[in-house]
């Protein structure tokens, strides 16, 4: 648990970069902090392990201020994975993940062992990989050394400044998956800096918007979403909350070849049809592979949103799904990559607009 | 060519030993300067990157040091520390700081913040982060600068000869005072090869260190430091007098038998400094008391010392004067003249003295302003050198200053029409040259003379008795003889003074 009480911090120049920050982080918690730059996000984590001591204020973890600890001891003990990765590049991969636990004087098995267990988890093959230096892998890859390097100590708490912002789309997305799923598995506390909503929503079991030094709201990512604090927050929010709250009718498509009328069902084989009959187009159900026409249960009601529209996907098989009035008429289908069309669009529109 | 080669190998065999000895002392020095600045320079520059206010001040003093040329700062280190090793490691080190500091603090300031900062958030202690991440990763730019510095430590070392430090200078100087290209080859391809050879190991070991570890570098330095302080602890006795001479073989042999006949009538050590540079080097050296005695000429004491203008052309008043001045004015006490006056002279080739028919210096201001002149340094600002020669005979020249050693070569190959040359030279005979007759006797006497320090004479005054038996001793024939039989013969000096002295009866054996 990281408790900050009356944090602030201005620097030596003047500049006011916190202002009285209180706030409590849950053990086992993966707490966001996400603003424009110059919000003092990154000043707010740095002080957890004092990388930056604040002028006012104190933070506490587990009870104790970390001002009365040992630095050194303290940092053994808060993971820090960096934006720019900063492996040494002197030293090969084992090297880099064994500095914490040298440094906490382990035994040399229990380190290699933790360099092997460590590197199949994040799915590098240890032989592989061990004695490479770090300018032999992607980006991708060493962020991924980036980040079991801070895990190596067995830290309680990792610190995550902006990690993925260095690489490129594709292993972006996919280390974004594979800390979500880390953290369910490894149960540590990660404190998280963006300024990607994306990120945030995504990764987040809390969202802290932080504005000029300040925290704005402290959040879950639907309620962050659902009830912005001001309009900051919204303004913030928007390309990402418009678009995910959007109508499902903004991705339909009505005049779709996915749908059939019943009397015509037999004559179009091959291609997913959702099938219909009579001038009111009430929903039958899915023509199966062998032609037979099937119930089926997933059908979108007009009413939904994008989001709920996702979690529909989330749940069921299939890459298309059917969309129905209240009157259960067909009106139309939705497929998964037309949501992700949307939803990127409106993203990078709301960018622009920030 | 092939000849060249032939007698330069040939030199090689026969001076084999000293060529040993010169390499050795010159890698000692070197060794030594350079750990001494490695020593200095890398923590200081360690130090600066964490005082980075003062950095520039500090490193912009180093660069101070730089720009002072190298034999000028030898050449101030004999007042302040004297003549022999230390100076010239105090001097090479001084000069070799820079590049190893400017590197050092270069090199850490430019490793990446953020491999700093991902440092010290792993919970790195300061000391820690120089040693894993800091100083490797800074390696390769830090050694650059330490092989930079080596390279100028062993080029620069060669000029240590010149306050006694020994080394492949002597060598050189030897080469140059001789006119001699394979001893100046004899000293310079060692000198070379030595800096090769330095810059081979620095390679091998920042490629062994691989940036990850400081274990070869350590080892290297702990080989460096025993090779060069086991020779020292077995240094030879503390000698009672240190004998100093100028550059050249005259004083050589002239205080090679001060030595002998010391040693042989009385107990006392000495200890020789040869070819300790031009005058001004070896007058510091014994006013700082690094040297006891050297070889001086009267004129020169007068002129140089005493600031008086040569009026008298009698050999006994000028050397009353010269020896009255010095005691009162530094406490230097001459002791009796030896015979011959190696005084100043003109010089041409016999060739073209008689194609201008000239025979006297007077002769000479029929070509006022034709002819050119190869002086050295100290005779063309010398009021009893070329000053004097466009007083009292109205005569100008073309004046090309060069090194002593240079003259003959220049004077034979046509260079130069006419240089200084001294009456006891041995190229005058060597190369047929005509010395002019100086008809209006603008050159005062210069006899040699032992110029003793008068505290040396109060602790040890039997050494006057000692060393008077030369005075009125060796004509300049004799002397001519036994300076060409080292120039040329390249006989050792040593012998030659024993020989001589035996030949008089002066030893006791």
């Amino acid at each position: 648990m990281i408790e900050f009480s009356a944090v602030s911090k201005v620097f030596e120049d003047g500049t006011k970069a916190v202002n009285s920050l209180d706030f409590t982080i849950e053990k086992g918690e993966f707490f966001v902090l996400i603003g424009p730059s110059g919000c003092g996000k990154t000043t707010t984590m740095k002080m957890i392990n004092r990388l930056i001591d604040p002028s006012e204020g104190n933070i506490k973890i587990n009870g104790k201020n970390i001002e009365s600890q040992d630095i050194q001891e303290l940092r053994w003990n808060i993971g820090y994975v960096l934006q720019q990765i900063a492996l040494f590049p002197h030293m090969t991969i084992a090297e880099n993940i064994a500095i914490v636990p040298e440094m906490k004087k382990w035994k040399k098995q229990d380190i290699d062992k933790r360099i092997d267990e460590l590197l199949s988890m994040v799915g590098l093959e240890p032989a592989t990989y061990r004695n490479r230096k770090p300018k032999e892998l992607s980006g991708g890859q060493q962020q991924r050394i980036g980040v079991i390097r801070a895990l190596a100590g067995d830290p309680d708490i990792i610190l995550m400044d902006e990690p993925f912002s260095a690489l490129d789309p594709l292993s972006r997305e996919q280390l974004r998956r594979d800390i979500g799923k880390l953290q369910k598995e490894i149960k540590k506390t990660i404190v998280f800096v963006t300024h990607d909503m994306d990120e945030a929503l995504m990764l987040g079991n809390r969202i802290c918007v932080m504005k000029d030094g300040t925290s704005v709201q402290i959040d879950t990512p639907e309620n962050i979403m659902n009830h912005p604090a001001d309009s900051f927050v919204e303004e913030f929010l928007s390309g990402y909350k418009d678009a995910w709250s959007d109508s499902v009718r903004k991705v339909m498509k009505e005049n779709s070849t996915y749908i059939i009328e019943k009397s015509k069902m037999d004559t179009n084989v091959g291609e997913t049809q959702f099938v219909y009959s009579g001038s009111e187009k009430t929903f039958l159900g899915k023509r199966s592979k062998s032609g037979r026409l099937v119930d089926f249960e997933n059908t979108i009601p007009e009413s939904y949103t994008i989001a709920e529209v996702v979690d529909v996907f989330r749940k069921c098989e299939g890459e298309i799904l059917p969309v129905v009035d209240q009157n259960n008429a067909l009106i139309g289908t939705v497929t998964i990559k037309d949501v992700m069309v949307y939803l990127n669009d409106s993203r990078n529109d709301g960018r622009r607009r920030g | 060519m092939i000849l060249a080669f032939q007698s330069f190998m040939t030199l090689l065999q026969t001076r084999q030993d000293m060529l040993w000895t010169a390499t050795w002392e010159h890698l000692q020095l070197s060794i030594i300067s350079l750990l001494l600045s490695v020593f200095i320079a890398l923590p200081l520059g360690i130090i600066l990157t964490r005082k980075t206010k003062v950095a520039e001040p500090i490193i912009g003093a180093s660069a101070v040091l730089q720009t002072i040329p190298s034999l000028a700062l030898l050449g101030f280190m004999i007042p302040l520390i004297g003549i022999g090793t230390t100076p010239a490691i105090v001097a090479l080190t001084a000069y070799a700081l820079l590049p190893i500091l400017r590197n050092t603090y270069t090199g850490i300031r430019e490793v990446d913040p953020s491999l700093v900062e991902a440092a010290r958030g792993m919970g790195m202690s300061s000391f820690k982060r120089l040693h894993k991440v800091e100083l490797p990763i800074a390696m390769p730019v830090i050694m650059a600068g330490i092989r930079t510095s080596m390279v100028l430590i062993v080029g620069t070392a060669t000029l240590a000869a010149l306050i006694g430090a020994g080394g492949l200078g002597d060598l050189i100087m030897l080469g140059i005072a001789r006119s001699n290209n394979e001893y100046i080859l004899l000293g310079a391809i060692p000198a070379a090869l030595l800096a090769l050879f330095f810059d081979a190991i620095l390679r091998f070991t920042e490629k062994r260190s691989g940036g990850r570890s400081i274990m070869p570098i350590v080892s290297v330095v702990i080989v460096a430091i025993l090779i060069v302080t086991v020779p020292l602890a077995i240094r030879p006795q503390q000698a009672d007098i240190t004998i100093g001479g100028k550059l050249g073989s005259e004083p050589e042999i002239i205080i090679n038998m001060h030595k002998l006949l010391i040693e042989d009538q009385t107990d006392l050590v000495v200890d020789l400094e040869p070819n300790l540079g031009q005058t001004d080097f070896v007058f510091n050296a014994i006013q700082s008391g690094n040297i006891d005695i050297y070889l001086e000429f009267a004129g020169t004491a007068i002129m140089t010392f005493l600031d008086e203008d040569l009026e008298k052309n009698d050999e006994q008043e000028v050397f009353e004067i010269a020896r009255d001045g010095m005691e009162e004015e530094y406490g230097l006490v001459f002791l009796q003249p030896m015979a011959f006056n190696n005084t100043y002279a003109i010089a041409m080739m016999t060739e073209l003295a008689e194609e201008l028919d000239v025979e006297t210096i007077s002769d000479l201001r029929s070509y006022n302003n034709e002819l050119t002149a190869g002086f050295t340094h100290e005779f063309a600002d010398r009021q009893d050198g070329y000053l004097g020669i466009q007083d009292v005979y109205g005569v100008n020249f073309d004046v090309v200053t060069m090194e002593a050693g240079l003259r003959p070569h220049a004077l034979e190959s046509g260079d130069i029409d006419l240089m200084d040359a001294y009456a006891t030279d041995w190229y005058i005979v060597e190369y047929d040259m005509t010395v002019l007759e100086d008809d209006e006797t603008l050159f005062p006497p210069y006899q040699g003379a032992p110029l003793v320090r008068r505290d040396i004479l109060e602790q040890y005054p039997e050494i006057a008795d000692v060393l008077n038996v030369l005075g009125g001793q060796i004509t300049d024939e004799e002397m001519q003889e036994m300076n060409h039989r080292v120039e040329v013969g390249d006989e050792n000096a040593e012998d030659i003074a024993r020989e001589f002295l035996q030949s008089q009866g002066l030893l006791s054996e």
